[in-house]
């Protein structure tokens, strides 16, 4: 047996999530469908491909004070931000459910980037698994499956004009509209599949193809914007910066990425990644081999965004083979 | 898409000579993207790799945007009319040097709207707006010139935008700012944001700070502008790579049309032309000529 919901029921139980907690949901915005704070079920979007931005931005917002100083009185106090209330984040593909693990093992190893765990902590992902694939989607060349319920609170699945609902953690079982949901035989149908891009062994190729001219040679497209990073699930670099006014002070941090010129600039000017060649290698190293050498996954999880938007096609599916092909050939 | 464009074996054949030859370290052009539709750039420094090269309406990109990365060789570019126009306002400029620069000239039958993974039959908006069918600077042209190129269009959607309230203008834009992710893919898609050390990331004086938010979107975008004011060359590129869809040319051909009516002129026509903004007569000072 399983459980199921109808999809008006599922509009009626978000009806009743939005008037109880924010929510968080998939809805078409000039043109892109978009993760937005949801003030009515209906411009909540069910059937999308993907989002164009991926979810971190509710975890990791794009600017977000850390704390602000005030002088009151002469003394000088310090208040950090917190985050106070309940979230619901409907509709959290498989892959990019998979995104926020892979940023919690960085932000969240001791000690732990104390506003992004409470942006975790109070929110409960509703994950919504993938009818169909889009062009550039390849998760399961990264372990991951379009119907894969882990890393989410709930799980929904499509079949017909109802959602197979999966309570996968004890926080989505207690969010659970049990007044709203039926016993039903049906089964979910066949995940989509999905073009392959061969990974296996890409990690330990990696250090070999290091000083290959390769990099500076896929850099000469390379616009060196922050698109590729902005929209990936899985980049989590920012900058920290102080804003002083009339004696209080706010400490902002934003999102920055490791193509931008500058990124590793240090005091006195010098900058270990100053060449274009340099910075794109960076991407694919984090991706590739410093982010699984430290936390044992892949950095990336095939939702294709940066295939996507890239405006130069810089494809990591295509990188990724031909880093395979360097290493087979400097092996023989 | 039209039919029986076929230029590539005349870009391919001139490409490969400039190469075997030695007169260029490198040919800038397009190929295939991985979609196997689109086209994105390609950098061809040997003889064998001409036959990536290949010129659709697929094609794009403004490609004189890497002429000043490639400063410090002799390369080769394909270049459609509004590239040529960017090639023009580089050697204005003086960021680039003529005789560095071996312009494969191409004929442009105009560009279709596309993203990754798929075509649209319907041309790009400033495509369809086109003065210059035939590039204005070049050394070797492929294609038929027309015989005429289509009158002058009026600015439709700025006199809409005009003619509208400060306050409306105002919110209309606030908007658009508001959901820009600060990724620059409009300032590095530019062929005139050359600067080494762009305002946005100058530290001290600090323009613009690096809170992503409404306020500093509106200021980056307001200056992106104006630095462009009489340099855009209107290849739109700054629109057709952000990623979140706000419409910079309408702020673009604002600022166009402005310089056209204050100044008469249209940038990146000729390599000469000294941009109006980047000289001063005395007539100009204000109420010298009433």
């Amino acid at each position: 047996m399983t459980q199921i919901i109808s999809r008006k029921d599922l509009l009626s139980w978000l009806e009743r999530l939005i008037g109880e907690r924010i929510v968080i949901a998939p809805a078409r915005s000039n043109g892109m469908v978009l993760f937005q704070r949801a003030s009515r079920a209906e411009d909540i979007v069910l059937d999308f491909d993907n989002t164009a931005l991926s979810p971190k931005e509710s975890f990791l917002p794009l600017s977000e004070a850390l704390f602000t100083v005030d002088k009151e009185n002469g003394n000088i106090k310090l208040m950090p931000t917190t985050v106070d209330e309940e979230t619901v984040f409907f509709g959290i593909r498989p892959c990019d459910a998979r995104g926020m693990a892979l940023i919690d093992a960085p932000l969240l190893a001791a000690p732990a980037d104390a506003l992004y765990q409470q942006h975790r902590a109070r929110t409960t992902l509703i994950g919504l698994a993938c009818s169909q694939a889009g062009p550039e989607c390849f998760c399961t060349s990264m372990g991951i499956a379009p119907d894969d319920p882990s890393n989410v609170d709930i799980m929904l699945t499509k079949v017909d004009d109802s959602y197979i609902v999966q309570a996968i953690t004890e926080k989505g079982k207690a969010l659970l509209p049990s007044d709203l949901i039926a016993e039903s035989e049906v089964m979910p149908p066949p995940a989509p599949s999905l073009q392959a891009v061969l990974t296996e062994g890409i990690v330990e190729v990696m250090p070999g193809v290091f000083e290959a001219p390769y990099w500076s040679r896929l850099a000469d497209r390379c616009l060196h914007c922050n698109i590729c990073a902005y929209v990936c699930p899985t980049c989590y670099c920012f900058d920290i910066r102080d804003y002083i006014d009339e004696g209080s002070i706010e400490r902002v941090r934003s999102w920055e990425s490791c193509q931008s010129p500058g990124f590793t600039r240090l005091a006195g000017g010098y900058d270990p990644r100053s060449t274009k060649g340099a910075r794109l290698r960076q991407r694919f190293y984090h991706k590739l081999s410093y982010f699984p050498e430290h936390f044992g996954l892949i950095g990336c999880v095939g939702c294709g965004r940066c295939v996507r938007y890239c405006p130069v096609n810089i494809d990591i599916r295509e990188v990724i083979s031909d880093i395979q092909k360097l290493g087979a050939q400097s092996e023989c | 898409m039209q039919e029986g464009l076929d230029l590539m074996p005349q870009i391919r054949d001139k490409a490969r000579e400039l190469l075997t030859s030695g007169a260029v370290d490198c040919v800038i052009g397009y190929e295939r993207a991985s979609d196997g539709l689109t086209a994105r750039p390609l950098f061809a420094y040997e003889p064998n790799d001409v036959d990536k090269l290949i010129f659709d309406q697929t094609c794009a990109h403004n490609l004189a945007r890497f002429l000043v990365n490639k400063r410090d060789s002799t390369v080769a570019i394909v270049a459609k009319p509004c590239d040529s126009r960017a090639i023009n306002l580089l050697l204005a400029e003086k960021q680039i040097q003529r005789e560095r620069v071996y312009v494969i000239g191409v004929v442009c039958p105009g560009i279709v709207e596309a993203t990754w993974g798929q075509i649209g039959d319907k041309l790009q908006a400033r495509c369809q707006l086109c003065r210059e069918h035939t590039p204005l600077v070049y050394d070797f042209l492929v294609g038929e010139p027309p015989a005429e190129e289509p009158p002058a269009e009026p600015y439709h959607d700025v006199a809409e935008m005009e003619a509208k309230s400060a306050a409306e203008k105002h919110s209309f834009w606030a908007e658009q700012f508001a959901r820009c992710i600060r990724c620059y893919a409009c300032r590095q898609a530019c062929p005139g944001c050359y600067c080494t050390e762009c305002f946005a990331e100058q530290l001290d004086p600090l323009w613009v700070g690096i809170r992503i938010a409404p306020m500093e979107n509106e200021v980056w975008h307001i200056i992106r502008a104006f630095h462009l004011a009489g340099r855009c060359i209107a290849c739109n590129e700054c629109e057709r790579v952000c990623p979140v869809n706000i419409p910079l040319s309408l702020l673009n051909r604002k600022l166009e049309k402005d310089v056209l009516e204050l100044f008469g002129f249209r940038s990146g026509l000729s390599a000469e032309a000294v941009p109006p903004l980047a000289t001063f007569k005395k007539e100009e000072r204000l109420g010298m000529s009433e």
